[in-house]
Order: structure tokens, then C-alpha cells, then sequence
């Protein structure tokens, strides 16, 4: 039986990471993620696995290109602004179809920003930095917990997949600490002796390439993946729902904030209003069947985000037909607090409800 | 229930550390607990501070706009975190290293001249115990078992401060006979 640790979620991530079987790690420190990388330095090292702290990200990110060709479990973390700089190789990586995993501790942005905890590059996640059309995988933890579980998840649905899966956390997640618990990776390994590049000794050649000169071939590479994509939102969207049920009111947040909008929804229960959260924990694919079979009962949605906005496209995306939307955001620094929080959806709650309060 | 503690001083004086181990002894007597501590370009000497929130039942919040409880081991930190006290809230102050100077009355002081203390012991950086050990009193006391697990887990390199500091936090825990 593992036991309860108390674990930061960047050492939880790390921990995961070798757990279920993580062959390479390539990385460039940043606040708020460099323990992932210390811690896994030394483990790493131990257990006689691949560690690089690599001269760049961009070195990083190309270094996961090479070793997941060879079908070795790969990995990276990094921050926001570093982050940005890995994505012309993220772009090429969805192209090769490689399954790499990327660690993003968010930190405030844009451009250099500071350390300060952030949800600032939920667009960057889902819809990508990069040129070309792609998708990747991403997934939101908000406990410590869950960035174990999501750790073990990101494996397995980039094998799966064949796709670079990114992990969003922001620093405040990264950096805090609370009860854990390592259990085991619950996956089943996916065979990939169909792609790798690991010697072509009785076999025809392979490439991993994404540079196709020829015009139909291109056309149906790209088709391909989107067939893939298409398997994604259909299959793996995932959500957690909490009070929904009976609930007049939604809250929509992700990530750690989301697990203080929990306290919320008790706060105003006990006031007769009934609220429920609604929180996605794919960010792609987000999971619209779920939300929108909810904007049929509910009819105030409101969106909390430590950004200006930028999951509230898909929230509007998927129910500005059935239900009102509004939205509540600071984009750096401190904590949304409880109480700040509170101020902010009274004001809403009295836009829309003038007579009940 | 929620308590919610936070915990002040200089770099080097140990802050992270008895932060750390006050989480691990929440968790030991299964309680859930959070911790956060700030970080950054922080350096020795230089101003850390960390947040506990401990509950019996799931935790959600991790940040406080107030705490119930505050440690401040130098005045800096008295000074910075004072106004983030909730009424009836109890502050334990380093008066080796602050003034003895109740600035607010709707607030529990303890003044305890924890550097002093913790150089009778030998090394003015058990002041961070000695401050552990009043908390714990107040606190109505843990299990000394788990007290001493805790700080076998954060020292597990360095052993042979287990015992010391040990020592320093019971001198804070008998040091308390009642608050006032």
C-alpha cells in the first residue's frame, strides 16, 4: 500500500513521470518549475535514465523529438514564456505524430511577465502556437493528486494518441504542497514497435519526417490526423461536475482555481442559491457534450479564470445558444480569493436576479 | 473547520522548514492540510514567508485573505503580516528580534524571546521549533509521535539535528501555561 506524502505538484509530477516509466528527460530551469527538473536530475541519474539539462528550450524540445523517435517514453517541462519558445518544434512534433509530454507550470505573461501563478496560455495549449493545422492533448490538474493521475494519463494518451500531450498547471499548483498519494500507474502500455526508429534490420526503412513535398500525400497526413482528433473529442473528453445536478447557477474554472470555486458553491447553497462547478479536466479536447447537456437545466453560466478570458471562448463557443454567460478574471499575480470572489458574483448575481437578493 | 496559519521571518531562519513540518504533522493526524510558500527571488535574509490551511474535512482554498494564526520571527514580518490577523486571531512574536509592542487589541499576543531561547540550546536557528512547539500547545497539543515522525522525515539527511530540535519545540510547548 503507497502512503500518503506530503508532496509539492511539481515533485508529484516528477515522481509520476519515473513511475510509469519516463526514459528521457530534457529541460531548461524556470521559476515556478525547476524542481521538476532538479528533483529528476538526481533520480533520473540513479536509476540510470536519460537526463539533460539542456543550453535552451528550443534545444529541449528538439532533443524530446529525437529520443521519442526511438520510442522511449519522453518529457519536458518548462514555464509560459519558455514554453513559447518550444512550439515551432511542438508544430513539427504533431506533424511526426510523436508522443512527447510537456509540462507547462503557467506563470503571468505576456511576453517575459514574472514568476507570479497565471492561467494565461490556455489558448496557447489548446489552440497552439504553432504554424500549421494541429491539435494537442491537454490536460488541467487542480489537486496535487491529480497531477499524479494526470501525469500517468499524459503518458498514455500520447502513446495512444501519437500525439504531444501538454500538462497545464499554474505555479501555484506547482509550488504548493498537501497530501498525496503515489499509486501506481493504472495504463496499460501501447505497442509502438509499428513506428519507432530503433534499427531496420529485417524490416523495410522508416521515416519520421514532416516535410512532404507532395501535394495529395500532405493533403491526407493532415486528414489523418484530424481523423485522429475527431477520435479524441469523441472518446477521451473528461470533466469533473460538482453539485450540478440541481444547480440554477454554473460556475466554469479550471485548474487549481477551480478548486477553490468548490468553496464557493457551498457558500451560496447555504444562502438558498444553487451553484455547481463545472470543471473541465481535458482542456482539449474540452468537454463541450457534458457542458452543453448542463446549459439545458442551468441558465447563468459564470467563467472564473486567472486570464482575460480565454477558455470563456469555448464555454461560449459550446452554450451562448442555450444560457448567459459572464465572466469573472484577474490575470496575474495573487490568488482570486474567496472574498474576492464572492463580491465579484454578487454583482453578477444582482445584474441578473435583481429581486432575490 | 478550517485554520488557517501563517508563518514569518527572514531567509535562513528556518521558516519553510517548520512549515513544512507543521503540514506533515497535520497530515499525520490525518487532517487535510495545504501549504504554499512564497517563492521566487528570495535570498538569505531576505523576507519568507508560507500558509498553512489545515480542515477535518477537504480542503479547496489554499490562499487566506486572513489567517487565525501568524508567527513572526523578526519585526519585518510583524509589521508586514499584522493587518492579515483575524480578530481573535493569536500572533506567537520572536521578541528577541521584535519590539514587545501591542499594536492591536482585538488580536492574542505571545511574545517569547525565541532567539534567546534557542541559543540557551546551543543554536539561535532552533527559534523556528521553539515557535512549532507553542503553536502545538495551543493548538491543544499532537501526539508527540507523530511531532517526532515529522521531523525524522524532514531531517532523514540530517540526523543528528533530529533531537535538538526535538527539544527546542518542547521547551515551546511546556513554555505556554495559558493564554491571555
Amino acid at each position: 500500500m503507497n502512503q500518503k506524502e506530503l508532496l509539492k505538484g511539481n515533485i508529484a509530477i516528477a515522481k509520476a513521470a519515473i513511475n510509469c516509466g519516463c526514459k528521457c528527460y530534457f529541460g531548461y530551469p524556470i521559476t515556478p518549475q525547476t524542481e521538476i527538473g532538479e528533483y529528476l536530475s538526481n533520480e533520473m541519474e540513479k536509476r540510470n535514465l536519460a537526463y539533460v539539462c539542456a543550453e535552451s528550450e528550443i534545444a529541449a524540445i528538439n532533443m524530446c523529438i529525437g529520443a521519442s523517435s526511438s520510442g522511449a517514453k519522453t518529457m519536458t517541462s518548462s514555464s509560459s514564456c519558455a514554453v513559447s519558445l518550444m512550439q515551432e518544434a511542438i508544430s513539427y512534433a504533431c506533424s511526426d505524430e510523436l508522443p512527447i509530454v510537456i509540462v507547462n507550470v503557467m506563470r503571468a505573461g505576456p511576453g517575459q511577465g514574472y514568476i507570479y501563478p497565471s492561467q494565461g496560455d490556455y489558448d496557447q495549449s489548446t489552440i497552439g502556437g504553432g504554424n500549421g493545422d494541429y491539435r494537442i492533448i491537454c490536460l488541467s490538474p487542480s489537486t496535487v493528486q491529480e497531477c499524479i493521475d494526470m501525469t500517468y494519463k499524459a503518458f498514455y494518451l500520447a502513446q495512444k494518441y501519437k500525439n504531444p500531450t501538454i500538462l497545464l498547471l499554474d505555479g501555484l499548483l506547482g509550488q504548493m504542497a498537501e497530501p498525496a498519494i503515489i499509486n501506481d500507474n493504472p495504463y496499460e502500455e501501447i505497442d509502438n514497435s509499428s513506428w519507432v526508429l530503433k534499427g531496420a534490420k529485417n524490416r523495410p526503412s522508416r521515416q519520421i519526417n514532416s516535410l512532404e513535398p507532395n501535394q495529395t500525400k500532405l493533403n491526407s497526413h493532415i486528414f489523418k490526423m484530424f481523423e485522429k482528433y475527431k477520435q479524441l473529442e469523441e472518446n477521451e473528453q473528461d470533466y469533473e461536475d460538482f453539485m450540478c445536478d440541481d444547480a440554477d447557477i454554473i460556475i466554469c474554472a479550471f485548474g487549481s482555481l477551480a478548486r477553490c470555486a468548490k468553496d464557493l458553491c457551498s457558500y451560496y447553497r447555504q444562502k438558498g442559491i444553487k451553484m455547481g462547478l463545472f470543471r473541465p479536466k481535458t482542456l482539449y479536447p474540452f468537454p463541450n457534450k457534458k457542458l452543453e447537456e448542463l446549459s439545458l437545466r442551468a441558465k447563468l453560466f459564470i467563467d472564473i479564470e486567472m486570464n482575460m478570458g480565454q477558455m470563456l471562448r469555448d464555454v461560449r463557443l459550446t452554450i451562448s445558444h442555450n444560457a448567459k454567460i459572464s465572466f469573472i478574471g484577474k490575470p496575474v499575480g495573487d490568488w482570486l480569493k474567496k472574498e474576492e470572489l464572492i463580491d465579484a458574483i454578487d454583482k453578477i448575481l444582482k445584474e441578473n436576479y435583481a429581486t432575490s437578493l | 473547520m478550517i485554520k488557517s496559519f501563517l508563518i514569518s521571518g527572514s531567509g535562513g531562519q528556518g521558516i519553510l522548514s517548520i512549515g513544512t513540518i507543521l503540514a506533515n504533522i497535520f497530515m499525520l493526524n490525518d487532517l487535510f492540510v495545504t501549504y504554499c510558500s512564497c517563492y521566487g527571488a528570495e535570498m538569505r535574509g531576505g523576507a519568507v514567508n508560507c500558509e498553512i490551511n489545515m480542515s477535518d474535512s477537504e480542503l479547496y482554498s489554499i490562499q487566506n485573505t486572513k489567517v487565525d494564526f501568524l508567527i513572526a520571527l523578526n519585526q519585518a514580518s510583524l509589521d508586514k503580516f499584522i493587518s492579515k490577523v483575524k480578530e481573535n486571531g493569536i500572533i506567537i512574536v520572536n521578541s528577541s528580534l521584535a519590539k514587545i509592542n501591542k499594536t492591536r487589541n482585538d488580536i492574542k499576543y505571545i511574545f517569547a524571546p525565541l532567539t534567546q531561547q534557542a541559543s540557551s540550546l546551543g543554536n539561535i536557528k532552533f527559534a523556528n521549533s521553539i515557535a512549532l512547539g507553542i503553536l502545538s500547545k495551543i493548538l491543544n497539543n499532537f501526539p508527540i509521535e507523530n511531532v517526532k515522525k515529522a521531523y525524522e522525515k524532514f531531517l532523514s539527511n540530517k540526523t543528528e539535528l533530529i533531537q535538538k530540535n526535538i527539544e527546542a519545540y518542547l521547551l515551546g510547548y511546556n513554555s505556554i501555561k495559558e493564554i491571555n
